[in-house]
C-alpha cells in the first residue's frame, strides 16, 4: 500500500502536465500571432527582437485591408440583424406552433450545420449563375448579377450559415418556458402582443443575445462561403488575409489578425457579461 | 404547404376569417422556410443536376446530360482521383483519433474540476474556436514556416540545425493544423456528455474497490459515449471537408478532395467534374459515417 501513493501521484502529475500542454497547444497560434505583430523584425525569432508598431501603422495605411475590414463588418452586422429576427421568429414558430412538422423543420433549419460549408458554397455559386443565365434567357437583364455582384449574394450565405445557431439557443430558451406564465398574463386581461411583448421576451431574451453575438463571430469569420461569393473586387477580411499569408509572410498580416482575434475577444466579452458564456449553444 | 392548423389558436376560439388570419403564425414561418427552400434546398438539387451535365471547353458546362463526370473520376487509369479520396479519409479519420486521445483527459479534467479558473479553461476552449480559421493556421505558419519559420529560425540561431526542418507544406504540418483547429469540437460535445454522469457512480466503483484506471475505463467512458460519438463524427466531417488547413499548411504538397474539387471548379473552371468529385465525397463521407452510427449506437444500448 505504501508503494502505491508515490505512484498515484506521479499519474496525477503527468495528467495535470499533460492539460497544461494541451491548454498551450491550444492558445499558442494565438499568443504568436500577438507577439509577431508587435515584433519590429520581419520574421518572429526568439527572444523577439524588439517592440515595434510599425505593422499596425502598415495595415491602416493598407487600404485593401481597412476596405476588407470595414466591408466584413457591414456584412455581418447586416447578417446578424436578419438572422436574429428570422432565427427568433423561426423558432418560436417551431417550438409552439409546429405540431407534427416540428421535427422536419428543426431538420430543415439545421441543415447547414450538418451539410459541409464548401459544399453549400458551391451549391449558390451555381445557383447565382443559372439564376443570371435564366434571367438573360428570359430577357430580363435588370435582375443579370442581382446575387452575383452585389452584396445580397453574400449575404444570403452567411445568413444560412448563422441562422442555425440563433435557431438553437432561441428554442432551448423556449423549450425550458413555463407556459403558466403565459397563461397568467393572458387571464389577467393582456393581449398577445403585449404577452409576448411583457412576458415572453424578456424570459428569451439571453437566448437572443447570446444568438446574435455568436451570430456575429460567426460571420465575422466565414470563409468559404466568403471565398466562392463575395463579388468581384470586393473582398472579406479573412479573404484578404488569406490571399495575404499565401503568399506574403510579412506580419502586417499579423496586425491584421490581432485586429480580428480582438474583435472576436471583445464579442466574446460582451456575450459573458450580458448573459454568460455558457449560454452559448453549439 | 403546411396544413396544421395551430391548436392553440382553435382553443382560444379566435380561427374565424379568412386563411390567413387562421394561420396568422405561418407568418412566423414562411420568410425563413423561403429563403431555406430558395437558396437552400433548390441549389442543393441544381448542383446534383450539375454534377451530369456535359463538361465544355468554352462554358462552365455544355448543353445535355451525361455519367461520365462520375465515370471519369471513379475509373481513372492512374485511380489518381481515388487516392485523393482515400488521403482524406485518412486524414479525416487521423484527426479525429487524435482529437479523442487528446481532448477526453481535457474534458473530464474540464468536467469534474473544482477550480475556480473553470468559466476562463471553458473560455480558453471556447476562444480558439471562435477565432477565424485563417488567423488561427497564419498563427501556425509563423511558427512553423520552412525557413524563417519561429521554430527553424531559432533553432538556427543556436546553431542546432544548420539548414531547417521541414514542418510545413507537409503531412505533419497540415495534420497539426487539423487536430488543432477541431480540438475544441471534440472537447465540448464530451463535456457534455461527462458532466450528465453522476460522480456518485464514480465513488460506488471505487469505494467497491476498482481503481481509477479501471473505473475510467468501466464507469466513466462507456456512460460519455454518447459525447464520444457526437464529437467523433463531427471532427470527421469537419476534416474531410475542410478547405483552409490543407491549402494554407499543405500547399500545393498535400492534396485533399475539398481542394481538388475548389481547383476544378475556380482554377479548371470544370464545374460538371467539380461537383461530381464533391458527391463522391459526400457520399463517402456519409457512408462512413452511417456505418460508424450503426457500429457504435451497439455500444450504446441502454445509455440514455
Amino acid at each position: 500500500m505504501t508503494a502505491a501513493v508515490p505512484r498515484i501521484r506521479l499519474g496525477r502529475v503527468v495528467y495535470l502536465g499533460f492539460i497544461t500542454l494541451v491548454y498551450v497547444f491550444l492558445l499558442m497560434p494565438l499568443v504568436i500571432v500577438v507577439l509577431a505583430s508587435f515584433n519590429s523584425g520581419e520574421f518572429l525569432t526568439f527572444p523577439p527582437e524588439g517592440f515595434s508598431l510599425r505593422w499596425y501603422v502598415s495595415f491602416f495605411d493598407s487600404e485593401s485591408f481597412m476596405g476588407s475590414l470595414f466591408y466584413s463588418l457591414k456584412v455581418a452586422i447586416v447578417c446578424t440583424f436578419f438572422s436574429t429576427i428570422l432565427g427568433t421568429t423561426v423558432a418560436l414558430y417551431v417550438v409552439r406552433f409546429s405540431g407534427r412538422w416540428r421535427e422536419h423543420l428543426r431538420l430543415l433549419i439545421l441543415l447547414p450545420l450538418l451539410l459541409p460549408e464548401i459544399l453549400t458554397a458551391i451549391a449558390l455559386l451555381f445557383f447565382y449563375y443559372n439564376f443570371d443565365a435564366t434571367m438573360r434567357a428570359l430577357g430580363l437583364d435588370m435582375f443579370v448579377g442581382l446575387f452575383r455582384n452585389s452584396m445580397v449574394g453574400l449575404l444570403i450565405g452567411h445568413i444560412l450559415i448563422t441562422l442555425p445557431f440563433v435557431f438553437l439557443g432561441i428554442s432551448s430558451s423556449l423549450y425550458n418556458f413555463d407556459m403558466a406564465l403565459e397563461e397568467a398574463a393572458r387571464s389577467l386581461g393582456a393581449g398577445r402582443f403585449t404577452t409576448f411583448r411583457r412576458v415572453t421576451l424578456p424570459i428569451i431574451k439571453p437566448g437572443i443575445i447570446a444568438g446574435a453575438l455568436l451570430c456575429f463571430i460567426i460571420s465575422f469569420d466565414l470563409f468559404s462561403i466568403s471565398l466562392l461569393l463575395k463579388g468581384i473586387g470586393v473582398a472579406t477580411l479573412p479573404i484578404q488575409l488569406f490571399d495575404y499569408v499565401r503568399w506574403d509572410y510579412d506580419p502586417t498580416a499579423a496586425a491584421v489578425a490581432t485586429v480580428s482575434i480582438l474583435i472576436t475577444l471583445m464579442a466574446i466579452a460582451l456575450t459573458e457579461k450580458l448573459v454568460g458564456l455558457r449560454s452559448l449553444r453549439f | 404547404m403546411t396544413t396544421s392548423t395551430p391548436a392553440i389558436e382553435d382553443a382560444r376560439g379566435q380561427g374565424t376569417g379568412s386563411w390567413l388570419r387562421d394561420n396568422r403564425t405561418l407568418l412566423l414561418l414562411l420568410p425563413t422556410l423561403g429563403l431555406f427552400l430558395a437558396f437552400l434546398l433548390f441549389p442543393y438539387l441544381n448542383m446534383i443536376v450539375m454534377s451530369f451535365r456535359n463538361p465544355s471547353t468554352s462554358q462552365v458546362f455544355a448543353p445535355g446530360y451525361t455519367v461520365f463526370n462520375y465515370f471519369d473520376a471513379i475509373f481513372d487509369e492512374d485511380l489518381y482521383y481515388l487516392e485523393i479520396l482515400w488521403d482524406t479519409m485518412v486524414f479525416g479519420v487521423g484527426t479525429t483519433f487524435l482529437c479523442l486521445i487528446i481532448g477526453y483527459p481535457v474534458a473530464y479534467h474540464l468536467a469534474r474540476t473544482k477550480s475556480r479558473f473553470q468559466n476562463l479553461l471553458y473560455a480558453f476552449v471556447l476562444s480558439p474556436l471562435l477565432v477565424g480559421v485563417v488567423v488561427r493556421c497564419y498563427g501556425w505558419i509563423i511558427i512553423l514556416a520552412n525557413q524563417d519559420g519561429l521554430i527553424n529560425s531559432t533553432l538556427r540561431k543556436y546553431g542546432i540545425i544548420e539548414s531547417f526542418i521541414p514542418l510545413m507544406y507537409n503531412t505533419f504540418g497540415v495534420g497539426l493544423g487539423l487536430v488543432h483547429i477541431f480540438l475544441p469540437f471534440m472537447i465540448l460535445p464530451l463535456l457534455g456528455a461527462i458532466q450528465s454522469i453522476d460522480p456518485a457512480l464514480e465513488e460506488a466503483s471505487q469505494s467497491l474497490g476498482a481503481s481509477r484506471t479501471k473505473t475510467m475505463i468501466r464507469v466513466v467512458f462507456p456512460l460519455s459515449l454518447p459525447g464520444v460519438q457526437a464529437g467523433t463524427v463531427l471532427v470527421f466531417v469537419l476534416t474531410i471537408s475542410s478547405y483552409v488547413i490543407p491549402i494554407l499548411l499543405g500547399g500545393l504538397n498535400v492534396m485533399i478532395m475539398s481542394t481538388l474539387v475548389v481547383q476544378q471548379l475556380l482554377d479548371a473552371m470544370l464545374w460538371p467534374f467539380g461537383a461530381a468529385l464533391a458527391f463522391i465525397l459526400s457520399v463517402t463521407g456519409g457512408l462512413a459515417v452511417y456505418f460508424y452510427l450503426k457500429f457504435t449506437s451497439h455500444f450504446m444500448k441502454g445509455i440514455a
